[in-house]
């Protein structure tokens, strides 16, 4: 399974709830194949999807918000596992994308091979699963709807040479209409 | 500054609805973040940057929220004021505890306390020093630009050398 196929699978899976997408192509994947007011797009600061995720999940209980991170990302910001462990918000699923590389710089290597990144995700006491196939993908998703978080998905895939178009809205909108998401 | 006037100021900001108090200890700012802490109004983060992103995220929830951090911790999170805070125009205000001000401060603050006031200018990021005599009316300068929906800073000189 590639970035882009996981992705639509996740982004068709959890409907309309709001999603923060690290920056790079996984921001640029979720544009092209599901893109919705309440996807928060980032451009830079990488290694933040997970942080305002969870500044999100603390401030709006109601809603369940996901993040669509990858191992570079999290990589950046692991300290965000530990608040995010610390804090326990119920209603965060924070969902990793592996490819063990830097896709969006030219595909350096990650060392997300070399370590277990759900084993992090764990000793953070965040309830932790890794998927493989499509299939697990799926099946998991539906199994963590009777499971209060924070949940951390390791969704492993493979490179891919396919690259989405750019995401082509401006970032005071991207915000303006995030926003207003959040009121329905 | 004196300790009751930092806690005058964290009072005075809740007071005014800011909501959170995210961000990395500074001993510059030790008794506003006791008065939070005491408060249970504190969030730690491990980085300066990690602060940000969480308090953007409260922010968007349209929950005024406060960053504070020494400016070495400042100077880590430039990338994020500008792709982040700026690009998105996310009204944060920052509490910034300014080390390297006083010439004989620790060697470390040197460099980067010498260009505190430069680099506010070249983000363009509007920011006022606050003190123990203007402290109110800094608050309320920081309090309109974020009702305004602009990032602003104030910032603490560190006054003394232990």
């Amino acid at each position: 399974m590639i970035r882009k196929e996981a992705i639509k699978i996740v982004a068709e899976k959890i409907s309309d709830n709001p999603i923060i997408a690290a920056n790079g192509y996984l921001s640029r994947d979720l544009y092209e194949v599901h893109d919705k007011p309440s996807n928060f797009y980032m451009i830079g600061s990488m290694g933040l999807a997970s942080s305002i995720g969870l500044g999100l999940a603390l401030k709006n209980k109601k809603k369940i918000f996901y993040i669509f991170d990858g191992d570079g990302n999290l990589l950046m910001n692991l300290g965000s596992l530990i608040t995010i462990g610390v804090h326990k918000p119920k209603n965060l699923i924070h969902i990793v994308f592996d490819n063990g590389s830097h896709e969006s710089t030219g595909g350096q290597p990650t060392e997300s091979k070399n370590i277990q990144l759900d084993g992090v995700a764990k000793s953070a006491k965040i309830k932790t699963f890794k998927v493989q196939t499509k299939s697990e993908l799926i099946k998991k998703l539906e199994k963590i709807r009777g499971i209060t978080g924070p949940i951390l998905i390791l969704v492993k895939i493979s490179k891919s040479k396919k690259t989405s178009k750019r995401v082509n809205i401006e970032p005071t909108k991207i915000k303006t209409r995030f926003m207003e998401s959040l009121h329905n | 500054m004196k300790p009751n006037i930092q806690k005058r100021i964290f009072d005075y900001l809740i007071k005014n609805n800011i909501q959170n108090f995210v961000g990395v200890p500074d001993s510059t700012l030790k008794y506003f973040i006791e008065q939070g802490l005491k408060k249970n109004k504190i969030l730690i983060s491990t980085r300066e940057e990690e602060a940000i992103g969480i308090a953007v995220g409260m922010t968007l929830s349209e929950s005024p929220s406060l960053v504070f951090m020494q400016n070495a911790g400042f100077a880590n999170s430039i990338s994020t004021i500008t792709s982040l805070v700026q690009l998105y125009e996310i009204p944060l205000i920052f509490l910034i505890g300014w080390r390297g001000y006083l010439k004989n401060d620790a060697p470390e603050h040197e460099k980067i306390g010498k260009v505190q006031p430069k680099l506010m200018e070249i983000l363009a990021l509007d920011s006022k020093i606050i003190t123990e005599k203007n402290w109110k009316a800094s608050c309320n300068w920081a309090l309109k630009k974020a009702q305004n929906k602009k990032p602003c800073a104030l910032i603490v000189k560190r006054d003394f050398v232990d």
